[in-house]
Protein backbone atom coordinates (compact mmCIF):
# COMPACT_ATOMS: atom_id res chain seq x y z
CA UNK A 1 0.00 0.00 0.00
CA UNK A 2 2.95 2.62 0.98
CA UNK A 3 4.45 1.67 -1.74
CA UNK A 4 1.69 2.18 -4.32
CA UNK A 5 1.58 5.72 -3.20
CA UNK A 6 5.08 6.45 -3.17
CA UNK A 7 5.11 5.24 -6.50
CA UNK A 8 2.05 7.11 -7.54
CA UNK A 9 3.65 10.48 -6.28
CA UNK A 10 6.59 9.84 -8.27
CA UNK A 11 4.54 8.86 -11.25
CA UNK A 12 2.74 12.33 -10.43
CA UNK A 13 5.68 14.71 -9.79
CA UNK A 14 7.62 13.19 -12.94
CA UNK A 15 4.64 12.71 -15.48
CA UNK A 16 2.62 16.48 -14.83
CA UNK A 17 5.54 18.34 -17.18
CA UNK A 18 3.87 16.12 -19.95
CA UNK A 19 0.49 16.28 -19.11
CA UNK A 20 0.75 19.90 -19.09
CA UNK A 21 2.52 20.63 -21.80
CA UNK A 22 -0.22 18.38 -23.93
CA UNK A 23 -3.16 20.42 -21.96
CA UNK A 24 -1.73 24.02 -22.78
CA UNK A 25 -1.34 22.56 -26.55
CA UNK A 26 -4.83 21.46 -26.86
CA UNK A 27 -6.89 24.57 -24.88
CA UNK A 28 -7.27 27.81 -25.25
CA UNK A 29 -7.00 30.57 -22.92
CA UNK A 30 -10.46 30.55 -22.49
CA UNK A 31 -10.66 26.83 -21.43
CA UNK A 32 -11.99 25.11 -24.54
CA UNK A 33 -10.13 23.08 -26.12
CA UNK A 34 -8.20 24.06 -29.15
CA UNK A 35 -5.88 23.20 -32.15
CA UNK A 36 -4.79 26.93 -32.39
CA UNK A 37 -2.01 26.61 -30.75
CA UNK A 38 -0.37 23.84 -32.71
CA UNK A 39 -1.01 25.70 -36.25
CA UNK A 40 0.48 28.50 -34.81
CA UNK A 41 3.42 26.71 -33.95
CA UNK A 42 3.81 25.54 -37.03
CA UNK A 43 3.01 28.78 -38.69
CA UNK A 44 6.25 30.04 -36.35
CA UNK A 45 8.55 27.98 -37.44
CA UNK A 46 8.91 25.48 -40.09
CA UNK A 47 8.58 22.19 -37.86
CA UNK A 48 7.38 20.54 -40.55
CA UNK A 49 11.06 20.73 -42.31
CA UNK A 50 12.75 20.26 -39.12
CA UNK A 51 10.44 17.15 -38.54
CA UNK A 52 11.78 15.58 -41.71
CA UNK A 53 15.40 16.60 -41.05
CA UNK A 54 15.10 14.20 -37.71
CA UNK A 55 13.31 11.63 -39.17
CA UNK A 56 15.80 11.42 -41.96
CA UNK A 57 18.95 11.94 -39.84
CA UNK A 58 17.82 9.55 -36.71
CA UNK A 59 16.77 7.23 -39.51
CA UNK A 60 20.07 7.36 -41.46
CA UNK A 61 21.99 7.12 -38.17
CA UNK A 62 20.17 3.71 -37.63
CA UNK A 63 20.80 2.15 -40.78
CA UNK A 64 24.27 2.79 -41.38
CA UNK A 65 24.98 1.94 -37.53
CA UNK A 66 23.17 -1.03 -37.45
CA UNK A 67 25.03 -2.59 -40.97
CA UNK A 68 28.38 -1.42 -39.85
CA UNK A 69 27.44 -2.64 -35.84
CA UNK A 70 26.43 -6.11 -37.07
CA UNK A 71 29.36 -6.58 -40.19
CA UNK A 72 32.11 -5.62 -37.59
CA UNK A 73 29.98 -7.45 -34.91
CA UNK A 74 30.29 -10.59 -36.96
CA UNK A 75 34.00 -10.06 -37.18
CA UNK A 76 35.24 -9.67 -33.96
CA UNK A 77 32.61 -12.75 -32.33
CA UNK A 78 33.72 -15.01 -35.14
CA UNK A 79 37.05 -14.81 -36.58
CA UNK A 80 40.83 -14.13 -34.93
CA UNK A 81 43.11 -12.51 -37.33
CA UNK A 82 46.22 -10.32 -36.48
CA UNK A 83 45.57 -7.06 -34.86
CA UNK A 84 42.32 -7.93 -33.66
CA UNK A 85 43.19 -6.30 -29.88
CA UNK A 86 43.59 -2.85 -31.68
CA UNK A 87 40.89 -3.79 -33.85
CA UNK A 88 38.75 -3.51 -30.97
CA UNK A 89 40.52 -0.68 -29.10
CA UNK A 90 39.60 1.16 -31.89
CA UNK A 91 36.34 0.93 -31.64
CA UNK A 92 36.28 1.09 -28.20
CA UNK A 93 37.43 4.18 -28.25
CA UNK A 94 34.42 5.27 -30.19
CA UNK A 95 32.26 4.27 -26.69
CA UNK A 96 34.49 6.20 -24.73
CA UNK A 97 35.78 9.62 -25.92
CA UNK A 98 32.51 11.19 -26.10
CA UNK A 99 31.81 13.08 -29.15
CA UNK A 100 31.27 16.69 -27.27
CA UNK A 101 35.47 15.98 -26.52
CA UNK A 102 36.32 16.51 -30.24
CA UNK A 103 33.40 18.70 -30.99
CA UNK A 104 35.61 21.43 -32.65
CA UNK A 105 37.88 19.03 -34.41
CA UNK A 106 34.59 17.46 -36.04
CA UNK A 107 33.10 21.01 -36.68
CA UNK A 108 36.87 21.96 -38.69
CA UNK A 109 36.87 18.28 -40.26
CA UNK A 110 33.04 18.90 -41.50
CA UNK A 111 33.39 23.09 -42.22
CA UNK A 112 36.59 21.52 -44.49
CA UNK A 113 34.54 19.20 -46.54
CA UNK A 114 31.91 22.00 -47.17
CA UNK A 115 29.23 20.23 -45.05
CA UNK A 116 28.08 22.36 -42.89
CA UNK A 117 24.58 22.88 -42.75
CA UNK A 118 23.90 19.61 -44.31
CA UNK A 119 22.15 16.31 -42.76
CA UNK A 120 25.60 14.45 -43.92
CA UNK A 121 27.44 16.68 -41.90
CA UNK A 122 25.60 16.25 -38.50
CA UNK A 123 25.30 12.23 -39.45
CA UNK A 124 28.74 12.38 -40.54
CA UNK A 125 30.61 11.63 -37.11
CA UNK A 126 27.83 9.35 -35.70
CA UNK A 127 28.26 6.54 -38.39
CA UNK A 128 29.88 4.19 -36.68
CA UNK A 129 28.97 3.37 -32.80
CA UNK A 130 30.83 0.87 -30.80
CA UNK A 131 27.66 0.70 -28.53
CA UNK A 132 26.33 -1.29 -31.59
CA UNK A 133 29.38 -3.15 -32.56
CA UNK A 134 29.56 -4.20 -28.84
CA UNK A 135 25.71 -5.37 -28.69
CA UNK A 136 26.31 -6.95 -31.77
CA UNK A 137 29.10 -9.15 -30.84
CA UNK A 138 27.68 -10.43 -27.85
CA UNK A 139 24.43 -11.38 -29.35
CA UNK A 140 26.61 -13.48 -32.12
CA UNK A 141 28.58 -14.93 -29.44
CA UNK A 142 25.66 -17.08 -28.35
CA UNK A 143 25.28 -18.32 -31.24
CA UNK A 144 26.67 -22.38 -31.06
CA UNK A 145 28.58 -23.11 -33.26
CA UNK A 146 27.50 -26.49 -34.33
CA UNK A 147 24.45 -24.34 -36.48
CA UNK A 148 26.92 -22.16 -38.01
CA UNK A 149 28.49 -26.08 -39.01
CA UNK A 150 25.35 -27.44 -39.65
CA UNK A 151 24.39 -24.14 -42.65
CA UNK A 152 27.60 -24.43 -43.76
CA UNK A 153 27.61 -28.22 -44.31
CA UNK A 154 24.27 -27.38 -46.35
CA UNK A 155 26.07 -25.36 -48.97
CA UNK A 156 25.66 -21.68 -47.19
CA UNK A 157 28.55 -19.52 -48.14
CA UNK A 158 29.67 -16.62 -45.11
CA UNK A 159 26.91 -14.20 -46.37
CA UNK A 160 24.08 -17.01 -46.01
CA UNK A 161 25.27 -18.58 -42.88
CA UNK A 162 25.19 -14.77 -41.43
CA UNK A 163 21.99 -13.96 -43.16
CA UNK A 164 20.49 -17.00 -41.61
CA UNK A 165 21.80 -18.21 -38.73
CA UNK A 166 23.25 -14.92 -37.18
CA UNK A 167 21.25 -11.74 -38.07
CA UNK A 168 17.70 -13.86 -36.85
CA UNK A 169 19.57 -14.21 -33.43
CA UNK A 170 20.58 -10.94 -33.19
CA UNK A 171 16.87 -9.09 -33.09
CA UNK A 172 16.65 -8.44 -29.42
CA UNK A 173 19.98 -6.66 -29.60
CA UNK A 174 19.26 -4.55 -32.80
CA UNK A 175 16.06 -3.56 -30.63
CA UNK A 176 17.54 -2.80 -27.82
CA UNK A 177 20.49 -0.66 -29.38
CA UNK A 178 17.67 1.15 -31.75
CA UNK A 179 16.10 2.50 -28.41
CA UNK A 180 19.59 4.00 -27.30
CA UNK A 181 20.51 5.21 -30.60
CA UNK A 182 17.30 7.03 -31.81
CA UNK A 183 16.70 8.42 -28.29
CA UNK A 184 20.26 9.79 -28.49
CA UNK A 185 19.64 11.03 -31.44
CA UNK A 186 16.74 12.75 -31.37
CA UNK A 187 17.65 14.75 -27.85
CA UNK A 188 21.30 15.24 -29.61
CA UNK A 189 21.65 19.38 -29.36
CA UNK A 190 24.87 20.67 -29.38
CA UNK A 191 26.65 19.46 -32.01
CA UNK A 192 23.54 20.15 -34.35
CA UNK A 193 23.38 23.14 -33.01
CA UNK A 194 26.86 24.52 -34.60
CA UNK A 195 26.92 22.68 -37.69
CA UNK A 196 23.53 23.42 -38.80
CA UNK A 197 21.91 27.20 -39.22
CA UNK A 198 18.48 26.56 -41.48
CA UNK A 199 16.08 24.71 -41.84
CA UNK A 200 17.96 22.86 -44.68
CA UNK A 201 19.71 20.62 -42.13
CA UNK A 202 17.91 21.68 -38.70
CA UNK A 203 17.09 18.89 -36.64
CA UNK A 204 13.31 19.58 -34.91
CA UNK A 205 15.13 19.80 -31.18
CA UNK A 206 17.34 22.79 -32.21
CA UNK A 207 14.34 24.24 -33.96
CA UNK A 208 12.69 24.20 -30.86
CA UNK A 209 15.03 26.16 -29.17
CA UNK A 210 15.10 28.51 -31.74
CA UNK A 211 12.02 29.16 -30.85
CA UNK A 212 11.92 29.10 -27.34
CA UNK A 213 14.80 31.68 -27.69
CA UNK A 214 13.10 34.27 -29.76
CA UNK A 215 9.71 33.78 -27.71
CA UNK A 216 11.36 34.23 -24.91
CA UNK A 217 10.19 38.38 -24.71
CA UNK A 218 6.62 37.89 -25.73
CA UNK A 219 6.21 34.89 -23.65
CA UNK A 220 3.99 33.31 -25.78
CA UNK A 221 4.06 30.02 -23.94
CA UNK A 222 1.03 28.40 -25.50
CA UNK A 223 2.30 28.63 -28.99
CA UNK A 224 5.83 27.47 -27.22
CA UNK A 225 4.04 24.43 -25.22
CA UNK A 226 2.99 23.12 -29.02
CA UNK A 227 6.11 23.02 -30.35
CA UNK A 228 7.14 21.22 -27.55
CA UNK A 229 4.43 18.83 -27.78
CA UNK A 230 5.27 18.21 -31.68
CA UNK A 231 8.84 17.09 -30.52
CA UNK A 232 7.51 14.59 -27.71
CA UNK A 233 4.62 13.17 -28.69
CA UNK A 234 6.43 11.08 -31.21
CA UNK A 235 8.72 9.47 -29.10
CA UNK A 236 6.45 9.15 -26.39
CA UNK A 237 3.86 7.27 -28.98
CA UNK A 238 6.45 4.58 -29.34
CA UNK A 239 7.04 4.34 -25.99
CA UNK A 240 3.85 3.99 -24.71
CA UNK A 241 3.34 1.61 -27.36
CA UNK A 242 5.62 -0.66 -26.91
CA UNK A 243 6.46 -0.11 -22.86
CA UNK A 244 7.06 -3.50 -21.88
CA UNK A 245 9.37 -4.48 -24.80
CA UNK A 246 11.51 -1.48 -24.53
CA UNK A 247 12.21 -1.52 -21.25
CA UNK A 248 12.81 -5.40 -21.38
CA UNK A 249 14.97 -5.15 -24.16
CA UNK A 250 16.60 -2.41 -22.38
CA UNK A 251 17.44 -4.63 -19.85
CA UNK A 252 18.43 -7.83 -21.72
CA UNK A 253 21.09 -4.93 -23.18
CA UNK A 254 22.95 -4.34 -20.20
CA UNK A 255 23.13 -7.92 -19.17
CA UNK A 256 26.15 -8.84 -21.05
CA UNK B 1 26.75 -19.19 -21.94
CA UNK B 2 29.94 -17.36 -23.57
CA UNK B 3 31.98 -20.25 -21.55
CA UNK B 4 30.03 -22.99 -23.15
CA UNK B 5 30.23 -21.91 -26.63
CA UNK B 6 34.22 -21.49 -26.05
CA UNK B 7 34.27 -25.11 -25.49
CA UNK B 8 32.63 -26.30 -28.47
CA UNK B 9 34.40 -28.74 -30.78
CA UNK B 10 34.45 -27.01 -33.68
CA UNK B 11 38.36 -24.95 -33.68
CA UNK B 12 38.19 -21.25 -33.24
CA UNK B 13 40.57 -19.10 -34.20
CA UNK B 14 41.44 -21.24 -36.66
CA UNK B 15 45.02 -19.29 -38.84
CA UNK B 16 43.38 -17.60 -41.45
CA UNK B 17 44.83 -18.20 -44.62
CA UNK B 18 46.03 -14.47 -46.09
CA UNK B 19 43.46 -13.96 -48.74
CA UNK B 20 41.12 -14.04 -45.66
CA UNK B 21 42.72 -11.84 -43.36
CA UNK B 22 42.88 -9.32 -46.37
CA UNK B 23 39.20 -9.78 -47.02
CA UNK B 24 38.60 -9.27 -42.85
CA UNK B 25 40.69 -5.85 -43.31
CA UNK B 26 38.66 -5.03 -46.37
CA UNK B 27 35.48 -4.93 -44.55
CA UNK B 28 36.69 -3.04 -41.69
CA UNK B 29 38.44 -0.36 -43.90
CA UNK B 30 35.13 2.27 -44.02
CA UNK B 31 33.97 1.96 -40.34
CA UNK B 32 37.65 1.98 -38.86
CA UNK B 33 38.46 4.70 -41.20
CA UNK B 34 35.55 6.55 -39.94
CA UNK B 35 36.56 6.13 -36.30
CA UNK B 36 40.25 7.02 -36.94
CA UNK B 37 39.02 9.71 -38.89
CA UNK B 38 36.44 11.22 -36.61
CA UNK B 39 37.46 10.56 -33.11
CA UNK B 40 41.50 9.02 -33.21
CA UNK B 41 43.03 11.60 -35.02
CA UNK B 42 40.95 14.94 -33.41
CA UNK B 43 42.07 13.27 -30.33
CA UNK B 44 45.72 13.54 -31.09
CA UNK B 45 45.39 16.83 -33.01
CA UNK B 46 43.09 18.47 -29.90
CA UNK B 47 46.07 17.62 -27.93
CA UNK B 48 48.56 19.26 -30.91
CA UNK B 49 47.15 22.18 -31.66
CA UNK B 50 46.52 23.09 -28.06
CA UNK B 51 49.89 23.84 -27.56
CA UNK B 52 49.87 26.31 -30.85
CA UNK B 53 48.59 29.49 -31.95
CA UNK B 54 44.80 29.60 -33.22
CA UNK B 55 43.82 32.46 -35.21
CA UNK B 56 40.48 34.31 -34.35
CA UNK B 57 38.98 31.86 -37.84
CA UNK B 58 40.44 28.72 -36.45
CA UNK B 59 43.41 28.50 -38.66
CA UNK B 60 46.13 26.91 -36.65
CA UNK B 61 49.84 29.00 -36.57
CA UNK B 62 53.06 28.61 -34.90
CA UNK B 63 54.13 26.23 -31.90
CA UNK B 64 52.64 28.54 -29.08
CA UNK B 65 54.20 26.21 -26.16
CA UNK B 66 51.70 26.37 -22.80
CA UNK B 67 50.31 30.09 -23.34
CA UNK B 68 46.65 28.37 -24.58
CA UNK B 69 46.58 26.58 -20.77
CA UNK B 70 48.01 30.21 -19.41
CA UNK B 71 45.30 32.37 -20.85
CA UNK B 72 42.86 29.76 -19.81
CA UNK B 73 43.52 29.37 -16.53
CA UNK B 74 44.47 33.39 -16.42
CA UNK B 75 40.58 34.11 -17.26
CA UNK B 76 38.59 34.85 -13.65
CA UNK B 77 35.47 33.36 -15.54
CA UNK B 78 37.42 30.05 -15.64
CA UNK B 79 37.39 29.50 -11.99
CA UNK B 80 33.96 30.60 -11.75
CA UNK B 81 33.26 28.47 -14.08
CA UNK B 82 35.14 24.95 -12.79
CA UNK B 83 33.13 26.12 -9.43
CA UNK B 84 29.92 26.14 -10.44
CA UNK B 85 30.27 22.80 -12.38
CA UNK B 86 31.79 21.12 -9.51
CA UNK B 87 28.89 22.02 -7.26
CA UNK B 88 26.18 21.31 -9.63
CA UNK B 89 27.71 18.09 -10.35
CA UNK B 90 28.17 16.92 -7.04
CA UNK B 91 24.73 17.79 -6.15
CA UNK B 92 23.24 16.15 -9.25
CA UNK B 93 25.19 13.07 -9.51
CA UNK B 94 24.48 12.12 -5.34
CA UNK B 95 20.52 13.23 -5.17
CA UNK B 96 20.32 11.46 -8.77
CA UNK B 97 21.84 7.96 -8.02
CA UNK B 98 20.02 7.92 -4.65
CA UNK B 99 16.65 8.28 -6.46
CA UNK B 100 17.24 6.02 -8.96
CA UNK B 101 18.47 3.30 -6.18
CA UNK B 102 14.75 4.18 -4.43
CA UNK B 103 12.76 4.07 -7.48
CA UNK B 104 14.38 0.85 -9.07
CA UNK B 105 13.74 -0.85 -5.57
CA UNK B 106 10.02 0.69 -5.26
CA UNK B 107 9.55 -0.67 -9.36
CA UNK B 108 11.28 -3.93 -8.99
CA UNK B 109 9.91 -5.07 -5.21
CA UNK B 110 6.08 -5.77 -6.50
CA UNK B 111 4.56 -8.10 -9.65
CA UNK B 112 3.49 -5.71 -12.72
CA UNK B 113 3.50 -1.60 -12.46
CA UNK B 114 0.76 -0.60 -14.56
CA UNK B 115 1.49 1.04 -18.31
CA UNK B 116 0.16 4.72 -17.02
CA UNK B 117 2.83 4.95 -14.19
CA UNK B 118 5.45 3.42 -16.16
CA UNK B 119 4.69 5.87 -18.88
CA UNK B 120 3.89 8.76 -16.16
CA UNK B 121 7.40 7.93 -14.53
CA UNK B 122 9.57 7.37 -17.68
CA UNK B 123 8.20 10.43 -19.82
CA UNK B 124 11.53 12.98 -18.99
CA UNK B 125 13.47 9.80 -20.13
CA UNK B 126 12.22 9.78 -23.89
CA UNK B 127 12.05 13.91 -23.77
CA UNK B 128 14.26 15.77 -25.17
CA UNK B 129 16.45 18.12 -22.45
CA UNK B 130 15.26 21.10 -24.49
CA UNK B 131 11.64 20.04 -24.45
CA UNK B 132 11.72 19.79 -20.65
CA UNK B 133 14.29 23.15 -20.24
CA UNK B 134 11.21 24.63 -21.60
CA UNK B 135 8.10 23.35 -19.86
CA UNK B 136 10.07 23.95 -16.37
CA UNK B 137 10.75 27.59 -17.91
CA UNK B 138 6.95 27.90 -17.58
CA UNK B 139 6.82 26.11 -14.28
CA UNK B 140 8.78 28.76 -13.30
CA UNK B 141 8.16 31.60 -15.10
CA UNK B 142 8.00 34.70 -12.32
CA UNK B 143 4.54 35.91 -10.53
CA UNK B 144 2.33 33.33 -13.02
CA UNK B 145 4.46 30.22 -12.39
CA UNK B 146 3.09 27.09 -10.78
CA UNK B 147 6.32 26.66 -8.96
CA UNK B 148 6.39 30.13 -7.23
CA UNK B 149 2.37 29.48 -6.44
CA UNK B 150 3.03 26.10 -4.54
CA UNK B 151 5.93 27.42 -2.66
CA UNK B 152 3.66 30.79 -2.01
CA UNK B 153 1.01 28.06 -0.45
CA UNK B 154 3.63 27.11 2.40
CA UNK B 155 4.64 30.43 2.80
CA UNK B 156 7.89 30.90 0.93
CA UNK B 157 8.12 33.22 -1.67
CA UNK B 158 10.99 32.96 -3.52
CA UNK B 159 10.40 35.47 -6.36
CA UNK B 160 12.52 34.82 -9.64
CA UNK B 161 14.22 31.53 -8.96
CA UNK B 162 16.35 31.56 -12.29
CA UNK B 163 17.11 35.57 -11.34
CA UNK B 164 18.78 34.46 -8.50
CA UNK B 165 22.47 32.88 -8.51
CA UNK B 166 22.11 30.23 -5.60
CA UNK B 167 18.46 29.29 -6.42
CA UNK B 168 19.35 29.23 -10.63
CA UNK B 169 21.94 26.83 -10.01
CA UNK B 170 19.82 24.80 -7.92
CA UNK B 171 17.02 24.35 -10.50
CA UNK B 172 19.39 23.37 -12.70
CA UNK B 173 20.12 20.34 -10.40
CA UNK B 174 16.49 19.57 -10.16
CA UNK B 175 16.24 19.93 -13.40
CA UNK B 176 19.26 17.37 -14.46
CA UNK B 177 17.78 14.80 -11.79
CA UNK B 178 13.95 14.64 -12.52
CA UNK B 179 15.16 13.99 -15.89
CA UNK B 180 17.74 11.54 -15.18
CA UNK B 181 16.87 9.62 -12.31
CA UNK B 182 14.53 7.99 -14.47
CA UNK B 183 17.33 6.92 -16.85
CA UNK B 184 19.44 5.74 -14.25
CA UNK B 185 16.51 3.47 -12.32
CA UNK B 186 16.54 1.67 -15.75
CA UNK B 187 20.13 0.10 -15.58
CA UNK B 188 19.90 -0.23 -11.36
CA UNK B 189 16.09 -2.40 -12.32
CA UNK B 190 18.40 -4.16 -14.77
CA UNK B 191 21.08 -5.00 -12.05
CA UNK B 192 18.20 -5.95 -9.45
CA UNK B 193 16.44 -7.75 -12.37
CA UNK B 194 19.72 -10.22 -12.90
CA UNK B 195 20.10 -11.31 -9.66
CA UNK B 196 18.23 -15.20 -9.63
CA UNK B 197 15.32 -15.57 -8.51
CA UNK B 198 16.72 -18.27 -6.59
CA UNK B 199 19.00 -16.15 -4.75
CA UNK B 200 15.66 -14.23 -3.85
CA UNK B 201 13.35 -16.71 -2.60
CA UNK B 202 16.21 -18.33 -0.15
CA UNK B 203 16.93 -14.56 1.14
CA UNK B 204 12.91 -14.15 1.28
CA UNK B 205 12.63 -17.63 3.53
CA UNK B 206 15.64 -17.01 5.65
CA UNK B 207 15.33 -12.96 6.47
CA UNK B 208 11.96 -12.24 5.76
CA UNK B 209 12.83 -8.30 7.52
CA UNK B 210 14.98 -8.30 4.34
CA UNK B 211 17.25 -5.43 6.26
CA UNK B 212 19.99 -7.50 6.91
CA UNK B 213 20.05 -9.55 3.47
CA UNK B 214 19.95 -6.43 1.61
CA UNK B 215 22.54 -5.63 2.86
CA UNK B 216 24.88 -8.06 2.86
CA UNK B 217 23.58 -9.88 -0.33
CA UNK B 218 22.01 -7.62 -2.24
CA UNK B 219 23.87 -4.08 -2.13
CA UNK B 220 27.47 -5.73 -2.66
CA UNK B 221 25.53 -7.69 -6.09
CA UNK B 222 24.18 -4.45 -7.20
CA UNK B 223 27.72 -2.46 -5.99
CA UNK B 224 29.33 -2.19 -9.67
CA UNK B 225 26.25 -1.41 -11.60
CA UNK B 226 25.53 1.37 -9.24
CA UNK B 227 29.47 2.74 -9.55
CA UNK B 228 28.29 2.12 -13.53
CA UNK B 229 25.26 4.38 -12.55
CA UNK B 230 27.47 7.10 -10.70
CA UNK B 231 30.08 7.19 -13.35
CA UNK B 232 27.62 7.79 -16.19
CA UNK B 233 25.78 10.52 -14.07
CA UNK B 234 28.85 12.59 -13.56
CA UNK B 235 29.34 12.06 -17.30
CA UNK B 236 26.27 13.66 -18.25
CA UNK B 237 26.47 16.52 -15.75
CA UNK B 238 29.64 17.24 -17.22
CA UNK B 239 28.43 17.92 -20.34
CA UNK B 240 25.40 19.52 -19.42
CA UNK B 241 24.79 22.24 -21.91
CA UNK B 242 21.22 22.00 -23.12
CA UNK B 243 19.20 23.82 -19.85
CA UNK B 244 21.79 26.24 -19.37
CA UNK B 245 21.40 27.30 -23.53
CA UNK B 246 18.03 27.58 -22.97
CA UNK B 247 16.78 28.78 -19.38
CA UNK B 248 19.44 30.93 -18.08
CA UNK B 249 22.44 31.49 -20.91
CA UNK B 250 24.92 30.93 -18.09
CA UNK B 251 23.28 33.75 -16.23
CA UNK B 252 22.62 35.67 -13.63
CA UNK B 253 26.71 36.59 -13.60
CA UNK B 254 27.72 33.46 -14.73
CA UNK B 255 26.14 31.91 -11.98
CA UNK B 256 25.09 28.72 -14.01
CA UNK B 257 28.09 29.14 -16.55
CA UNK B 258 28.83 25.22 -16.83
CA UNK B 259 31.89 24.14 -18.34
CA UNK B 260 30.50 22.78 -21.64
CA UNK B 261 28.53 25.64 -22.21
CA UNK B 262 32.11 27.88 -21.35
CA UNK B 263 33.69 25.77 -24.21
CA UNK B 264 30.78 26.41 -26.30
CA UNK B 265 31.49 30.64 -25.89
CA UNK B 266 34.96 30.15 -25.73
CA UNK B 267 34.41 28.60 -29.50
CA UNK B 268 31.67 29.95 -30.90
CA UNK B 269 30.81 33.61 -29.33
CA UNK B 270 34.41 35.10 -28.32
CA UNK B 271 36.61 32.88 -30.97
CA UNK B 272 39.21 32.56 -28.71
CA UNK B 273 40.09 29.06 -30.17
CA UNK B 274 43.27 28.75 -28.28
CA UNK B 275 41.78 28.62 -24.99
CA UNK B 276 38.79 26.50 -26.42
CA UNK B 277 41.33 23.83 -27.75
CA UNK B 278 43.24 24.06 -24.26
CA UNK B 279 39.50 24.00 -22.56
CA UNK B 280 38.53 20.55 -25.17
CA UNK B 281 42.22 19.06 -24.38
CA UNK B 282 41.51 19.08 -20.81
CA UNK B 283 37.88 17.91 -21.18
CA UNK B 284 38.84 15.32 -23.13
CA UNK B 285 41.13 13.68 -20.59
CA UNK B 286 38.56 13.83 -18.16
CA UNK B 287 35.34 13.09 -19.54
CA UNK B 288 37.12 9.88 -21.17
CA UNK B 289 38.63 8.70 -18.32
CA UNK B 290 35.35 9.01 -16.52
CA UNK B 291 33.67 6.96 -19.57
CA UNK B 292 36.35 4.01 -19.31
CA UNK B 293 36.28 3.88 -15.54
CA UNK B 294 32.31 3.48 -16.75
CA UNK B 295 32.90 0.69 -19.52
CA UNK B 296 35.42 -1.09 -16.86
CA UNK B 297 32.73 -1.34 -14.24
CA UNK B 298 30.51 -2.92 -16.39
CA UNK B 299 32.97 -5.48 -17.96
CA UNK B 300 33.75 -6.18 -13.47
CA UNK B 301 29.75 -6.61 -13.58
CA UNK B 302 30.31 -9.18 -16.70
CA UNK B 303 33.12 -11.00 -15.16
CA UNK B 304 30.83 -11.02 -11.23
CA UNK B 305 28.10 -13.12 -13.22
CA UNK B 306 30.20 -15.23 -15.19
Amino acid sequence: MAVSVALGLVALVWGFPTLWALWATFTSSGGGVTLANLSGALAAAPFGAYALNTVLIVGGLLVVQTVFGALVGFILARYDFPGKPLVTGLFLLQIVVPVYAVLIQDYEIVQGLHLLDTRTGVMLPYLVSGIAILAFRQAFRTVPRELDEAARMDGYGTLGVFRRVYLPRALPALLAFAVISVTYHWTDFLWPLIVTNTAHARPIVVGLAAVAEASESGLQWNLLAAATSIVIVPVLAVFIAGTRRILSAFAASFDW
Amino acid sequence: MAALTVEAPAPRGRALALPRVLAIYLVLLVPMGLVVWFVAWPIVATVLHSFDHIGVRGTVGAFAGLANYRFLFAQPLFAVVLRNTAIYAGLSVVLCVVLAFLLALLLTGRGAVSRLLLVAIFSPTVMPMIAAANIWLYFLAPRFGLVGKILAVFGIHTGNLLGQPGSALGVLVVLFVWKYAPYFTLFLMAGLQAIPQSVREALRTEDPGGWHAFRSVILPMLTPMIAFVTTMALLYAAETVDPVYVMTQGGPNNATNLLMFYLYQLGFNYFAWGGAAALSALLMGGLSSLSALALIGLERRAFHWQ
